[in-house]
């Protein structure tokens, strides 16, 4: 029966499919529990970063950045001339993310969804502010965020703004600053810096700071969740020392980049 | 959000006189008040629970104002074979009436949709805020809560229109009672296969030990579900006092507003949402927070506007209170007593 499931297109499976039950794993039972400290790092502590620039030769600037499980490609091409025809004397910025089908745990539709709108818009956000485009009338700034492995949408959030940041930078577009980004959790009583994806599932509630370090200042805040407002005041206050230390990896990234441009 | 073209003269008046001392606005309001907003509840009667939200509407003039329509609508979800989660789940969607938007392309339109239904959606169907009665039988069918908002016309304001009309819709929504049923096929007796006896034995179908009226075995094997009484009736949605309500701040450093119109909106583009929870009157959470628009702010700043928008929220909330609750009286215990009068 032709449901709206039916893509022309493509080999389409069979109407109704389930997914394949497997034993359940021996993680069931260290499954976290009130009160437990964090598996694995200190609770203030963030995945160690990798991040590269200038990784794709075809663009005006790129970068990768890796933390643990989440691995996201980030590409700048720009400025250049706008599309459209009416005038606008500030230039645009227009970003676009796409997860790639094997990113999550479950298999994500090649089409472009509202998940992927709300990650460009909040990356957008966070760079926004910091960006020149006063100085780029009539033009257009494009950044293609490209997420390959998902550990945590909160922490994709972030690592694309650093990535999109870095690869600005890397174009040789003016900024007012680097923009760093990092996510905070309220698990219990504590903050926990960086959450993967479980974590993100048994938090009361998660906050995405990202600004620029060498003002002080902050471009996007963006925090759902049960939390107190002093609570929400403390992770916005770690958020900015978290950033202030990743924004050292991406000025270290830059300057060894910098004997291949 | 979508505000129609501002030219630079027009901006730069309206913020000046913004930061004036005293400030001015076009309409004569202060910095902190809010335009009239109008209120009722149950006005989609196939829904769940709804509710309509206008404001700033200019009764004499007849008309405008943000208006926002909010609905509740529940379905049936299986959890082993179909999309449902043991427990219920809420689904939020916004829709924006193009009628609100001329100016706005198709494809515009669809992206503001898409915003403001990721705002909503992430605040209202946040774990924490999950009412606990949207199951039917554990682990095999639970309710699906829709939560539909329809924007019909935009005057500024959008965002905290739409949250006080989801909260009055969730307000009054209401949950139909169901009972668990099971099917039993009767038991088979076998007579014994005795040829040469005559025996007339009255076999009648093993009378069980437990009684029929036992329903406590019942639940935990119950494999479908009846409503027994009117589908008008059921009990309310729980934890309908910790649903959020949302307080815009538009920022004008050194000054902030509320409830902007749409020339006010383009001229002060930086924008901080502020979403708290009163559940418990001392103790508020702040259950989402954005920061919107191109502008930068320090953290003091918005320690500021954090505490700022607690007192605000705070009065928006008493007074929804309020009107939800007389709303309800007139509803329910009014009509009923007109009935009987009648």
């Amino acid at each position: 029966m032709a449901q709206s499931n039916f893509d022309r297109r493509r080999i389409n499976g069979p109407d109704e499919s389930y997914q394949p039950l497997f034993e359940s794993e021996d993680e069931r039972e260290t499954r976290w529990k009130a009160g437990e400290p964090r598996k694995g790092r200190a609770a203030r502590d963030i995945r160690p970063i990798f991040l590269k620039a200038g990784l794709i030769n075809q663009a005006n600037g790129s970068a990768y950045i890796e933390t643990e499980k989440t691995k996201i490609a980030c590409a700048v091409y720009g400025p250049r001339q706008s599309k459209t025809t009416v005038y606008n004397e500030k230039g645009r910025l227009n970003v676009e993310v796409k997860f790639a089908p094997f990113s999550c745990t479950r298999r994500r539709v090649p089409i472009r969804d509202a998940e992927d709108r709300s990650v460009a818009v909040q990356i957008q956000q966070a760079l926004i502010p910091a960006v020149r485009l006063e100085l780029l009338p009539k033009s257009t700034i494009d950044i293609f965020v490209t997420i390959i492995e998902n550990d945590g949408i909160e922490g994709c959030i972030a690592a694309g703004s650093v990535a999109a940041s870095v690869a600005l930078a890397d174009a040789g577009i003016e900024m007012l600053g680097l923009v760093a980004s990092s996510s905070a959790a309220v698990v219990g009583k504590e903050i926990w810096m960086d959450p993967t994806e479980e974590e993100g599932h048994i938090a009361s509630g998660s906050l995405v700071l990202a600004g620029m370090p060498a003002l002080g200042t902050i471009t996007s805040v963006w925090q759902s969740g049960a939390m107190a407002p002093d609570e929400a005041i403390k992770c916005m206050e770690a958020c900015q020392e978290c950033c202030a230390d990743v924004h050292s990896v991406m000025a270290q990234s830059l300057l060894e980049n910098a004997p291949n441009t | 959000m979508a505000a129609p073209l501002v030219s630079k003269a027009e901006r730069t008046y309206i913020q000046a006189s913004l930061q004036a001392t005293p400030p001015l606005r076009g309409d004569g309001r202060g910095l902190l008040d809010f335009r009239t907003v109008l209120l009722e509840t149950g006005v989609a009667p196939l829904a769940n629970g709804s509710a309509r939200l206008n404001i700033g509407k200019m009764p004499h003039e007849g008309g405008g104002g943000t208006e926002v329509l909010a609905a509740t609508k529940l379905e049936v979800e299986d959890v082993e074979t179909g999309d449902g989660v043991d427990g219920g789940r809420v689904v939020c969607s916004v829709s924006c009436s193009p009628s609100a938007y001329p100016h706005l392309s198709s494809n515009a339109l669809d992206e503001l949709q898409y915003d403001l239904t990721v705002m909503l959606q992430q605040t209202i169907g946040h774990p924490s805020l999950h009412p606990q009665n949207l199951t039917i039988i554990p682990r095999k069918k639970s309710w699906l809560l829709n939560l539909d908002a329809v924007i019909l016309t935009d005057a500024g304001n959008v965002v905290d229109a739409l949250f006080m009309a989801a909260r009055a819709a969730l307000w009054d929504t209401k949950v139909p009672r169901t009972r668990a049923v099971e099917y039993h096929a009767p038991e088979e007796f076998r007579a014994p296969r005795d040829s040469a006896a005559a025996m007339d034995i009255d076999q009648r179908g093993g009378i069980p030990a437990v009684s029929g009226f036992d329903t406590r075995e019942m639940v935990r094997t119950a494999a479908d579900f009846e409503l027994p009484d009117y589908w008008d009736e059921g009990e309310v949605l729980h934890g309908r006092e910790r649903w959020p309500v949302c307080v815009t701040l538009n920022l004008l450093p050194p000054t902030h507003f509320l409830d902007a119109t749409p020339p006010e909106e383009a001229s002060a583009p930086v924008r901080m949402h502020l979403m708290f929870s009163f559940a418990s009157s001392n103790s508020p959470k702040l259950q989402s927070m954005r920061l919107l628009g191109p502008g930068e702010l320090e953290l003091t700043q918005i320690k500021s506007y954090i505490a700022d928008g607690e007192k605000y929220a705070r009065e928006l909330f008493n007074a929804l209170e309020t009107k939800l609750r007389e709303e309800d009286v007139r509803r329910n215990v009014k009509a009923r007593d007109r009935f009987a009068l009648r």
